[in-house]
């Protein structure tokens, strides 16, 4: 498992924005999906976010198992909603559902509703996805501290954020050298059997050296900060980050997008809205 | 440097040292995401044994190094796997809460834990008690429209997630704790 940070959408539209507004952007989105349940309004909101994620370049051979886990993820998250909710649907009476048949086991009714409530949702998550994976893959690494640090993020914070990417390669590669070594011993953590308990145990090998280790090589990085005086006054960042008129435009337009999102969730898009074709008859 | 010694005071202080500690949690934590995996005969229950580095750098190293590790952790560990830095981050706010309670467990604690293995103990049923009170968060997944009611977050999200973590730390801090401390006199920390 390849867990470095990948810069995929190096010199792309998006990656040559100012990280800020990538950080933004998401959050102005998020605060705007989820105030949308009329599937309309969210397959345009989807089809933004699509576009958005097209201009950070990213290759989809390079992130294919990403998607695969989100598109996982957000189905099993989908069923189960539609599942254990047994049906019901807020603001939408239970006596006026077009229902098609009924769940075996679970009783749960399957509608025209409850698949709008569905698809909705699906759209709702992919979109969301779709504004995330710039922030994972079109920000570099080294960018991420002074992003957060003129986010008025405190600092220490922003140092540390920063400093997490830069400990997070050499920790993999740890990790991976502990395994090598554990298993030259006859470590295996794949083993089956023994259930749950057994394979939480089997990692112990390999947390517990990795932690000790991690934590007493962190000597190093504490004397170097304490001999710069780390923390004594306000600190400056190597790396500057402007926005220029395009990076403003763009932050604009997610602004506008939340605005007027919030306006029509006040008008009834946050009311469920279930798609013609979905009903029978 | 750990909490065990500090004053209620100095439980808050953000110094270069909680700074590092912090970053090679959430680094940890991001990085063990490769060990999760799904209890069987469930669909939704993963174990994740990384989870117990939020509750041991809390106990460890204070409220500041375990709120970190989880949020910091919990964000990256989505980051890595595609599903982004911010998606949910309500979860990762959790996971920062729990951090911060384990984080205040000594300090509450410190009369009982006169001896190792009661100070082992205290980790155990302190990380217990972060858990299943720093999730509630994730009730706002009502709010944020991920789960249509409490039905679904009790039965699909808090429920499994309390479950299988709290078998996670219950073991595994104890553990990295038991491991931690002789090194930490040696270190003279």
């Amino acid at each position: 498992m390849n867990v470095a940070p990948r810069y995929l959408g190096r010199g792309s539209w998006l990656a040559r924005r100012d990280p800020r507004v990538l950080i933004l952007a998401i959050a102005l989105y998020v605060f705007a999906v989820v105030q949308v349940w009329d599937g309309r309004l969210m397959a345009v909101l989807a089809v933004i976010a699509f576009l958005y994620y097209r201009t950070a370049g990213i290759p989809i051979r390079a992130v294919r198992f990403q998607w695969a886990y989100v598109l996982i993820f957000v189905g099993f998250i989908v069923t189960t909603n539609t599942i254990i909710t047994g049906g019901e649907l807020r603001g939408i009476d239970p006596r006026s559902v077009h229902t098609y048949f009924h769940l075996p086991l679970f009783g749960t009714p399957v509608s025209a509703e409850s698949m709008s409530y569905a698809i909705t949702q699906l759209l709702r998550f992919l979109s969301m996805a779709a504004l995330g994976f710039p922030i994972a893959f079109a920000i570099g690494p080294s960018d991420i501290g002074p992003a957060f640090a003129r986010l008025h993020v405190p600092d220490r914070f922003a140092y540390a954020i920063d400093l997490t990417f830069r400990f997070i390669p050499s920790l993999a590669s740890e990790m991976r050298t502990t395994i090598d070594a554990q298993r030259i011993r006859g470590y295996d953590y794949e083993r089956a059997g023994r259930g749950p308990l057994g394979r939480i145990r089997r990692t112990v090998p390999v947390l517990v050296p990795v932690t000790i280790n991690a934590i007493v090589g962190a000597e190093d990085t504490i004397d170097a900060m304490d001999l710069r005086c780390f923390g004594t006054g306000h600190r400056t960042w190597l790396r500057e980050l402007a926005m220029d008129r395009t990076d403003r435009a763009l932050l604009a337009g997610f602004a506008l997008l939340f605005l007027v999102v919030t306006v029509l969730a006040f008008n009834g898009a946050s009311n469920l809205w279930v798609f013609p074709f979905l009903i029978p008859g | 440097m750990s909490t065990m010694g500090m004053s209620r005071s100095g439980l808050w202080e953000v110094s270069s040292r909680v700074i590092v500690y912090a970053a090679i949690g959430a680094a940890l934590y991001a990085i063990s995401a490769q060990f999760s995996f799904l209890i069987p005969g469930t669909a939704s229950v993963s174990v994740r044994p990384g989870f117990a580095f939020v509750t041991f750098f809390g106990f460890a190293f204070g409220p500041i190094a375990g709120l970190f590790t989880g949020l910091v952790g919990n964000a990256l560990a989505d980051q890595i796997s595609g599903w982004g830095l911010l998606t949910s981050w309500n979860w990762s706010l959790a996971a920062g809460v729990v951090g911060l309670l384990a984080g205040l467990a000594p300090s509450f604690l410190k009369s009982w834990m006169g001896t190792p293995s009661r100070m082992l103990a205290a980790a155990a049923v302190g990380s217990a008690v972060a858990v299943i009170v720093g999730y509630l968060i994730v009730i706002s997944d009502i709010v944020l429209g991920t789960a249509e009611n409490l039905n679904v977050v009790f039965a699909d999200n808090y429920g499994p997630v309390v479950v299988s973590n709290v078998i996670t730390v219950v073991i595994l801090t104890p553990i990295l704790l038991a491991a931690w401390q002789p090194i930490k006199e040696q270190m003279g920390r």
